[in-house]
């Protein structure tokens, strides 16, 4: 390139300022493993802002680039259609035997009187951004914090799990794909219920981590979501196990590279509630004593706060002895008549039910 | 007052052409950052970032400081979502070695000048390597870095190509110093 321009020669004076440099990006390097969040929010922001753009150029790309995609498919179309037809006729048979045996299993827990799997609650979103990256496999979706997306939630589509959430703006939001370096979820391997971690390495088949020495694995077990953590819901479909040289890894069911729409799972396990205080957990109870009516609610009162007023005896009841704290919080459940009962917290211990202490009446909605 | 104005304007003029550099740049930076693929994922967007950094470090070092390179090197970082200070940290061990090896550079002529480019490029793509490597104390597999280099240096050719005629028809005249 000596040609057509001037080169400058020699040494610039750019010494002094290069050594400056030098420092800040360590500094720069060091600071962000420490506070990685201020690049975060920079990084959301940014995407935030530049969404209609990527809304608007990535439409006709990713349009041109699934009509490149395809070309080859139109001479295999027929094919393809036979194909499609057997397996959707084999996929038929297995969404009844599916169906019959769900029925069947919700059948069974309700006999042992299991908890409930959790119900999930998802917002659909598309994808309007990917980034391959050397030391990252992201995509970008058009939902954010104002649609309830968080961090750490899952990402599905109709395959299977995509990857999580990690970075979420307030209209936008960036997944970590399963292949990612960064990416660790726990799964199990069907059958055998074997638990491991799934480890991303930029490839697009990811690693088994923390395998038990004594697990057997063989190629075409199911990998799926183990749910440990409580992050991610269980069972999610995620790949099949397939042999690579000595080891394993996973073949993924879903593919980032053609998703177009996807789902991010809100998933929260179910806080644990204290029951509802019945009539007969009242410390007038537990004295003998029959619980006053409430006061009628007045006009200066404010829900919830005890006045002396409104107090009634059992929250000034002396000699209450109790082991489980109640708050207001707590006692939310309760039925409206107890609440300025409970509002003032009171350690309560539970009484059981005597001959002194009839248990209340069945359609009681404080004994519910 | 003609004669203030004519050096205002000239002073603009000059301006002008010293952040054209930059901003190449950072126009590098903005679409090879650009969350779209037009290739389906098949391979990485070349690191355009760098371009400029090399061709005007090595043609005209006052029109691309350290500090340019460095503020190329964040704007790289935030857009690219990776570890914050990878591509910071990168560019400027590639600006160090151009500027130190400026003379071996300065005499190399077409294919050469490409491969002085492979050399800052591979400088760039080692840093960022181990950076990572520390950053997760684990050892990331080298494909990735290694397919990104390559890819860079192959669009290196057509990018040059336009580097050098911005750099003849807008900068030179601009400047009024070359």
């Amino acid at each position: 390139m000596a040609n057509g321009w001037k080169i400058a020669r020699g040494r610039s004076n750019a010494q002094l300022p290069l050594a400056i440099v030098a420092v800040l990006a360590v500094v720069l390097v060091l600071l962000g493993k420490a506070q990685s969040t201020l690049f975060d929010r920079a990084r959301a922001s940014f995407s935030d802002w530049t969404r209609p753009t990527l809304e608007w150029v990535s439409a006709p790309l990713e349009g041109a680039a699934s009509w490149f995609g395809n070309m080859g498919h139109i001479f295999v179309v027929y094919r393809e259609n036979l194909r499609l037809k057997e397996e959707n006729a084999r996929l038929r048979q297995w969404q009844n035997a599916a169906l019959v045996l769900d029925d069947r299993l919700k059948r069974y827990q309700l006999l042992l009187n299991a908890v409930p799997d959790p119900s999930l609650s998802s917002v659909t979103a598309r994808v309007i951004g990917r980034a391959s990256r050397p030391f990252l496999d992201t995509m970008i979706l058009d939902a954010g914090k104002s649609q309830n997306v968080k961090p750490g939630e899952a990402v599905v589509d109709a395959r299977g799990m995509i990857g999580r959430i990690f970075l979420a703006g307030d209209r936008t939001s960036w997944v970590l794909l399963l292949t990612d370096l960064n990416s660790r979820i726990p799964v199990m391997i069907q059958p055998g219920n074997i638990q491991a971690i799934m480890a991303g390495d930029n490839s697009p088949t990811p690693t088994l981590d923390t395998l038990a020495q004594t697990a057997q694995l063989k190629a075409g077990d199911q990998v799926v979501t183990s749910g440990d953590g409580g992050l991610i819901p269980p069972g999610l479909p995620v790949g099949v196990i397939v042999a690579n040289g000595d080891g394993f890894r996973v073949a993924l069911l879903s593919d980032p590279d053609t998703s177009e729409d996807v789902r991010v799972v809100d998933f929260k396990l179910p806080q644990e509630q204290p029951p509802a205080p019945s009539p007969n957990d009242l410390p007038a109870s537990a004295a003998g004593l029959k619980p006053e009516p409430p006061a009628p609610p007045t006009n200066n009162s404010q829900p919830g706060a005890a006045t002396p007023g409104n107090a009634s005896p059992s929250t000034i009841a002396p000699n209450v002895t109790a082991s489980k704290p109640l708050t207001a919080t707590q006692g939310a459940s309760a039925p409206p008549s107890h609440s300025a009962v409970v509002s003032v917290p009171v350690k309560l211990k539970p009484v059981p039910p005597s001959d002194a202490n009839p248990a209340p009446p069945a359609d009681d909605p404080g004994n519910q | 007052m003609s004669v203030m104005q004519d050096r205002l304007g000239l002073s603009f003029r000059s301006t002008l052409g010293a952040v054209i550099p930059f901003f190449c740049a950072v126009i590098g930076a903005i679409i090879a950052n650009m969350p779209v693929s037009v290739l389906g994922g098949v391979l990485p967007a070349p690191m355009l970032a760098l371009m400029p950094i090399y061709f005007w470090c090595l043609v005209r070092p006052d029109l691309m400081p350290p500090f340019a390179a460095f503020t190329i090197g964040v704007l790289e970082d935030l857009l690219c979502g990776g570890p914050p200070g990878v591509w910071t940290a990168s560019f400027i061990a590639a600006y160090a070695l151009i500027d130190r090896e400026r003379e071996s550079f300065a005499g190399l002529a077409g294919i050469g000048a490409i491969l002085g480019f492979a050399a800052a490029m591979l400088a760039a793509g080692t840093t960022a390597y181990l950076i990572v490597s520390v950053y997760y104390w684990h050892l990331p597999p080298l494909a990735p870095i290694v397919i990104e280099i390559v890819v860079s240096v192959a669009f290196y050719f057509p990018v040059v190509a336009i580097l050098g005629w911005i750099h003849r028809r807008l900068v030179g005249p601009l400047r009024g110093d070359f």
